[in-house]
């Protein structure tokens, strides 16, 4: 038993934050808000650092690293609020190494190590907060199958080569199809999303050839999209352990040098202690979801404790950031300023992931069937 | 006690609802999502303030010989929730009526009631606040922007921030360190800024919805002559509190309706009204509805009996801000998804003022409402001085004068 990083991941660690905390800066955020939402220079740079093929398989040019490693770079990234396509793109690329027929998919696997193709996946659907119950549909044809149906909100669609698409079979059961952006039939409208990272809408009327399906379909298949489901969010609650951590940084930096009634803002004990709070519940949500990385790592059963670190790095990810936004005062309320940065990941996260009171009900179903 | 309109409120109440009627079309919740810039809005307030000034509904709570009903806070509470079913803007007022013509009112000369309250009233000025600081925010009375004398009048430097509609504005109500010499709450003066008198520099502040509702306001070596102080030299601390309490009394007051309707009609439209936990956070957003409609009804009845309402009003202005939060939160809950999506960007033309993206727009402002007009933190201090009757906070700065104070 022990809860400890190893000597290579606290390494992993360090270079990750080491290169985002060089690179990201409030300039290059605002560019890249202003352009197209994302840092493709940091991706490059996270790339030749071999970050994002840290998870891939050594055949492709990876590290073979798993969900663990993956975690420690997503709080980097969450720390410095760097706008790259990490969690989509490595999230994918393992389910594309995990299930798709060996030796298929190494030209793009390749090129996801190099850093030169992003991937992602289509995961959310409106209103319904079930995941693994995709909204669209597969029907078989002579070589494979014809996917219909639309995903709102695919985080990097439009600078994807491919989405990994979960669909629902005639008979209940789902698979997930690699459907290649660019083709008849996928059709990217833009989005505006709350952090300001690119997304689009999708819509498919499209045939996808068998050695595209990830798995076999049937109930089998079912587990892929669940492991897309599962690896996501455990990797989007990484990231907002770091974002929490990055958020409460600078508030403790804020509280300490503003002067209100001749004494700094930390002196008030209504300051301190909403500041404190804060960091407990970012504690807890960084061994939770350190936890569910791990036991996914391991190939254990992680379904209550994806859940659990999804519940904390929603509810508990938005009091943090709602706290630090507070404790700015009207400060935070100028976008020149760039605690509010925290505040828009951190809500986005939150709906992303799916909100808090989901996340409640799939562990009460949990619960309830064991 | 009496719950519900007396006969002498209905017969209020259903005038109004005749009048507004006869001059507003009702707001269609089912309408498609209207997009509006800020300047847009700000037309239509005025066009609006007009009409009801024109019809005698504008003021309703002022003495009749300011132009005003001559009417009761309860009367004036009855108009606005009327009035909210009504496809009409009246935020660009909310300074210049609910703020500044009660202070006027009170502690005004004859002259000045005579030249700001009539433009006022009919919707042709409209008012900004120039009171918090970049150094002073929470503790309002450090403020350094200096005032000093100069023939006929005063000349004002310095800086101001939070300014809601500064960019709009015809007229402001301005806080100026007049004696540095004196202990903070003892130097300051209260003016009428004339916002086209030459100096004024504003810069608007966007915020994370896209728009920029506030402003910065820099003020260098502007004249403002003597007709235009408010109450006396060094007294602007006193004149300010009628101003802050009727913000407070404003932050918290509004419409019955408190967001919750709108709040089941999107549960109902996403088929999200099955769902038990949904249903949980319908059914909390209605307790705190509730409760704010009878602490607001209990801060009007100490109004309208000419009471100065207690601490309820801090009560009132805290729940109200944890009931904006929590409505947004389960709101972002019933939307799932979706409610990431949204153009929130400083670049964005215009900005989606109904229809779901407001929900997130409300979320994301919900700090705003915890801040403006005196934080939470400020809220409970005062609740604890008086409602629970403890001491006050030892204050390092009390009793010192000013001058010493900036220079620790």
């Amino acid at each position: 038993m022990n809860f400890d990083l190893t000597e290579d991941q606290q390494v992993i660690a360090d270079l990750a934050q080491q290169i985002l905390a060089g690179s990201m800066d409030v300039d290059r955020l605002k560019a890249a808000e202003r352009g197209s939402g994302w840092d493709p220079e940091v991706w490059s740079a996270l790339a030749e650092a071999n970050l994002v093929s840290l998870c891939l398989p050594e055949t492709v040019g990876g590290s073979g690293m798993g969900a663990i490693e993956l975690a420690l770079v997503a709080e980097a990234l969450g720390r410095n609020l760097a706008p790259v396509p990490l969690v989509p793109t490595v999230v994918t690329a393992m389910a594309v190494a995990e299930f798709a027929e060996s030796g298929t998919h190494d030209e793009l696997l390749a090129g996801v190590a190099d850093g030169s193709v992003v991937l992602t996946s289509a995961l959310a659907s409106a209103g319904a907060n079930d995941p693994l119950l995709p909204g669209v549909r597969a029907t078989p044809t002579a070589n494979g199958w014809r996917l219909e149906g639309s995903k709102p909100a695919v985080p990097y669609a439009a600078e994807a080569a491919a989405i990994a698409v979960p669909a629902q079979l005639p008979n209940g059961s789902s698979l997930v199809a690699l459907v290649r952006t660019g083709t008849d039939g996928v059709g990217l409208a833009p989005e505006k999303t709350t952090n300001h990272q690119p997304a689009a809408g999708l819509t498919l009327d499209t045939e996808v050839s068998t050695a595209d399906v990830l798995g076999t379909a049937g109930d089998e298949a079912a587990e892929v999209t669940r492991w897309l489901y599962e690896h996501t969010v455990a990797a989007m609650c990484s990231i907002q352990v770091g974002v929490a951590e990055g958020a409460l940084a600078m508030t403790s930096s804020h509280v300490t040098d503003r002067q209100q009634f001749g004494r700094p803002l930390s002196a008030f004990q209504a300051v301190t202690q909403r500041a404190a709070d804060a960091w407990i519940t970012t504690e807890a949500m960084r061994v939770t979801s350190r936890n569910a990385a791990w036991r996914l790592g391991a190939g254990l059963d992680a379904r209550r404790d994806v859940a659990v670190a999804a519940w904390w790095a929603t509810d508990g990810g938005q009091k943090v950031v709602t706290a630090c936004q507070h404790l700015h005062g009207g400060i935070g309320a100028d976008i020149d300023y760039p605690v509010h940065r925290y505040f828009l990941w951190g809500v986005q996260n939150g709906t992303v992931l799916g909100a808090a009171s989901a996340h409640l009900a799939r562990l009460g179903g949990l619960l309830a069937r064991s | 006690m009496h719950i519900g309109d007396t006969p002498q409120e209905a017969a209020f109440r259903a005038e109004a609802r005749a009048w507004l009627e006869a001059h507003a079309s009702l707001r269609d919740p089912a309408a498609p999502a209207q997009e509006m810039d800020l300047a847009t809005h700000v037309g239509h307030c005025r066009t609006w303030q007009a009409t009801l000034a024109e019809h005698g509904w504008a003021g309703i709570t002022w003495p009749a010989e300011f132009g005003g009903r001559g009417g009761s806070a309860i009367q004036s509470a009855i108009f606005g929730e009327e009035q909210a079913r009504f496809d009409v803007a009246t935020g660009a007022f909310a300074v210049g009526i609910g703020m500044v013509g009660p202070t006027l009112i009170a502690h005004g000369t004859p002259d000045q009631q005579e030249r700001f309250l009539g433009p006022m009233l009919r919707g042709d000025h409209i008012w900004c606040q120039l009171f918090s600081e970049p150094g002073a925010g929470s503790d309002l009375a450090s403020l350094g922007t200096r005032a000093e004398r100069t023939d006929g009048g005063w000349i004002v430097n310095g800086q101001k921030v939070w300014t809601s509609l500064g960019q709009f504005a015809d007229w402001g109500i301005l806080l100026a360190r007049t004696d540095p010499t004196v202990p903070k709450h003892a130097g300051i003066t209260y003016f009428c800024l004339d916002i086209a008198s030459s100096g004024i520099e504003i810069r608007p502040l966007t915020q994370i919805t896209g728009v920029a509702h506030f402003n910065e306001v820099f003020l260098t070596d502007v004249f403002i002559p003597d007709e235009n102080v408010i109450g006396s030299i060094g007294d602007g601390w006193s004149v300010a509190r009628t101003t802050l309490l009727s913000e407070r009394s404003f932050i918290g007051s509004g419409t019955g309706q408190w967001g919750v309707d709108d709040l089941i009609e999107t549960a109902r439209r996403l088929k999200r009204s099955d769902d038990p936990v949904v249903r949980q956070g319908l059914a909390a957003a209605v307790c705190r509805a509730r409760t704010l409609d009878y602490l607001g009804l209990r801060l009007r009845t100490a109004m309208s009996q000419g009471r100065m309402p207690g601490p309820e009003m801090y009560v009132m202005k805290l729940a109200y801000a944890k009931h904006w939060a929590a409505t947004a939160d389960t709101a972002m809950a019933i939307l799932g998804m979706s409610a990431s999506l949204g153009d929130f960007s400083p670049t964005a033309a215009s900005h989606h003022i109904e229809g779901d993206d407001r929900w997130p727009s409300m979320f994301l402002t919900q700090y705003a409402i915890r801040l403006g007009g005196g934080t939470d933190e400020v809220q409970r201090n005062i609740i604890g001085e008086q409602a629970l009757g403890l001491p006050r906070e030892p204050a390092a700065d009390r009793g010192v004068p000013w001058k010493e104070l900036a220079l620790r």
